[in-house]
């Protein structure tokens, strides 16, 4: 059964301009898909339609079945995706460790903050950040870092969808394999990994590649 | 709870903004407390002032009434059946001891009290001589320096004073009282005869005491009295002497008067208000006090042997003893006083009467500096509070639109537009808090040295201009219609009542010491304590309201923000 499914959507910024059109597609879980295609063609859009930070003009989207046009835009951007940001998108004042632990108190943790914490460190030790990075604020980490980090926090709510915006841009090709193994192994372990992306590398570690 | 400990940890990281901020409100809550302690120093030192003052009023002839209806008889008539139509009208309208103890009975009074007040001369004993008068005698006579000399010329220039014009002290009721106008001669003593012994103010005060022989009684119409220790050591007078007293304008009328007891003035020396001119009979030493009766006796005596004349002007005037009576009217409380003169037309007091207290007029002159300073502090109050709002707004302005991309990451991460405001709110409100702990601390401290500072340059002003106005005038600037409404007794007791009351007095000249016209205002001029609850609930409560200034730029910011638009925007 198809996690996230798209049907007939349509997306415009400007009236009578679709930037999407007729898109139908079927994301499972267990795979990795890469969303391709050349610069303006509607790829970090769609993943905007994905994550709930817009709402097709046209089309359905469902998830699990359910209609997300129906559903708290806040609690399924909280509670049932993950997202990483092309620019990683994570609160610089805070340092690692919080700002996972932030996302898991956004998405209604009732844990208690030692609990949570100690969460955040398992994770992030899960994307190969140390612990004693991840007591540092993000601005102090490295570019693959703070990727890293964003992957963490994406999974801090154990997502069933995990929506990646380049993940693999601006960095190194060493950090670049790491960032496509951890991937991977989210996949392995039952998420359904979408990639946004204009690298060919990573578009190959891909299970299915949808082109736009 | 996450968004509260949110708020904390932003505040304590961000310490450029904070302190900036801090610093801000800081400077609001020190500035707001200090004014809003002055506002609250003035409204205490007005009740508890107002709370411990024993408010008495009198019931006057409302003179300008008088006049009016005066002048619109003159104009049907010529000048000289006017003024004597003026001065029978006077005669007329004055209020009589039944008609005083009518309106007594009003709900609002809760004493009554009435004095009978008489110029007399005297035989074989000699009127007190205070520097002042000396001084005002020898520089209106011819005299001698020798004392002696003096008090007799005084003696007899007092003897040839008539008032027709500008009234001399006692009896005081001419201005306003139930006497009628004083038309005849100025003796140098003036009796006073009281009702009851709580109308002796000055004893029930304190101000003045028995220190030989016991106070006449009140019933008896025995014609005792009691002088003062002056007036005694200045004639070798004691408890137990008779003293003949002779009616100003018929030397050969006079009558005896047995002292029953000598008493001592801790406010000797002139305490008259009012009068142009001075005379030996407004010296408080020269005062000879004796029951109501039995000066009632005297002048009703005197009234019976008395003879008729015309005078230049044509006014028929009578030999008799001129006395005055004035009733004076005691209140718990203001509020009671308000009510009394509806009450008193409700028991028939006519229009040509006002109502007037001088306790209160005292009062309100005594907090001038502090209401003034109090209103310039509510001015300022505005001031401070615009200014700081319109800066906390701005800052708040550019706070959002620099943390516009972190609001846009809330928002993505699925933290919801209300709980994102509601984390702006409480970083604002946590500053704020802090801050106004902080200034408000440092303004309670220095609220006290602050108000007493400004409070002496209100007061230093008002007596420079005061003074200035005295100069020029080139003499002092005297109340002409109100000081006259009171004997020297009761103002005597209401001047000190009214030290007593206040916080702190600057008065520390002796008023006594002082000329009639130059009796100062007492100021409050120092305030002890200024921050209470009220206060500090205040200074809360203005923070509170800077604060949602503040807050309001940001959560409209927000409400208006979508996550998708600031993140592209950053892509």
């Amino acid at each position: 059964m198809a996690v996230i499914k798209l049907e007939n959507v349509y997306f415009g910024y400007e009236k009578d301009k679709d930037v999407l059109s007729d898109i139908n597609y079927e994301f499972d879980e267990g795979k990795i898909y890469a969303i391709v295609g050349r610069s303006g063609a509607g790829k970090t859009t769609l993943l905007s339609l994905l994550s709930g930070l817009a709402s097709p003009t046209r089309g359905n989207i469902y998830f699990q079945d359910e209609d997300i046009s129906k559903v708290n835009k806040y609690d399924y951007r909280s509670k049932m995706v993950g997202v990483v940001f092309q620019n990683f998108n994570l609160i610089n004042n805070l340092t690692a460790a919080e700002n996972i632990a932030l996302s898991m108190d956004i998405a209604g943790s009732k844990e208690p903050s030692t609990a949570k914490k100690e969460k955040a460190y398992r994770l992030l030790e899960s994307v190969n950040i140390p612990r004693e990075e991840s007591d540092r604020r993000v601005l102090k980490l490295s570019g693959g870092q703070q990727q890293r980090v964003a992957i963490a926090r994406a999974l801090s709510h154990d997502p069933q969808v995990i929506l990646a915006d380049e993940p693999t841009g601006n960095l190194d090709e060493q950090t670049q394999e790491e960032i496509l193994q951890i991937l991977k192994r989210l996949a392995e372990d039952g998420k359904c990994v979408i990639v946004v992306t204009h690298s060919p590398e990573v578009a190959k570690r891909a299970d299915e590649i949808y082109r736009l | 709870m996450y968004i509260f400990k949110n708020a904390f940890r932003n505040t304590v990281r961000n310490r450029g903004r904070t302190i900036l901020t801090g610093i801000i409100i800081l400077v609001i809550a020190f500035s707001s407390c200090v004014a809003l302690s002055i506002r609250q120093a003035a409204q205490t030192a007005k009740e508890e002032a107002l709370e411990g003052l024993s408010i008495t009023a009198q019931i006057s002839l409302d003179r300008s009434a008088m006049m009016k209806q005066g002048q619109d008889n003159s104009n049907s008539s010529d000048s000289s059946d006017s003024k004597k139509d003026f001065a029978k009208m006077m005669n007329e309208s004055s209020l009589s001891v039944e008609d005083m103890q009518k309106y007594a009975k009003a709900d609002s009074v809760s004493d009554f009290y009435y004095t009978l007040t008489t110029s007399v001369n005297a035989v074989k004993i000699e009127a007190v001589q205070s520097s002042y008068s000396v001084n005002n005698m020898q520089s209106s006579s011819s005299s001698g320096s020798d004392s002696e000399k003096s008090s007799k010329a005084s003696s007899d220039t007092s003897s040839a004073q008539t008032s027709t014009g500008n009234a001399p002290a006692p009896p005081q009721g001419d201005m306003q009282g139930g006497g009628g106008p004083m038309m005849g001669t100025q003796g140098d003593f003036t009796i006073i005869g009281y009702s009851a012994d709580n109308a002796m103010t000055a004893f029930t005060e304190g101000t003045s005491k028995i220190t030989d022989g016991q106070v006449f009684s009140q019933n008896s119409s025995e014609a005792e009295c009691i002088i003062s220790e002056e007036l005694a050591e200045y004639n070798s007078l004691s408890v137990g002497d008779s003293i003949v007293i002779s009616n100003p304008n018929d030397e050969d009328e006079t009558y005896t008067l047995k002292i029953t007891g000598i008493y001592s003035n801790s406010q000797s020396g002139v305490q008259q208000g009012g009068n142009m001119g001075f005379s030996t009979s407004s010296d408080p030493a020269n005062q000879i006090l004796m029951s109501y009766t039995a000066l009632k006796a005297i002048t009703d005596k005197s009234e019976s042997v008395a003879t008729t004349s015309t005078n230049d002007m044509g006014i028929e005037q009578s030999s008799a003893l001129r006395a005055n009576t004035e009733g004076t009217y005691v209140f718990e409380d203001a509020e009671s006083y308000e009510k009394f003169e509806q009450q008193a037309r409700a028991l028939g007091l006519s229009e040509d009467y006002t109502v007037s207290s001088r306790d209160l007029s005292a009062y309100e002159q005594s907090l001038t500096p502090l209401e003034t300073l109090s209103k310039i502090a509510g001015y300022f109050l505005i001031v401070i509070l615009v200014i700081g709002a319109i800066i906390l707004i701005v800052l708040n302005i550019f706070s959002v639109r620099e943390r516009k991309y972190e609001i846009g990451v809330l928002m993505a991460m699925g933290m919801k537009k209300g709980k994102v405001a509601l984390q702006f709110i409480s970083e604002i409100m946590i500053v704020t808090l802090m801050a106004a702990i902080i200034g408000g601390a440092a303004g309670a401290a220095s609220s006290v040295p602050v108000t007493n500072a400004l409070l002496q340059n209100q007061i230093t002003a008002s007596q420079e201009a005061s003074e200035n106005m005295e100069q020029n005038f080139g003499r002092p600037m005297g109340d002409m219609p109100d000081m006259s409404s009171q004997s020297s007794e009761d103002a005597q007791a209401n001047d000190s009542s009214a030290n007593d009351k206040s916080a702190s007095d600057s008065g520390s000249e002796s008023q006594a010491q002082q000329p009639p016209q130059m009796q100062k205002t007492n100021y409050i001029s120092e305030i002890n304590e200024a921050v209470n609850l009220k206060v500090v609930a205040q200074l809360l409560g203005i923070c509170v309201l800077l604060a949602a200034a503040g807050s309001a730029v940001a959560v409209t910011a927000i409400m208006r923000y979508e996550p998708l638009q600031i993140l592209s925007s950053r892509d």
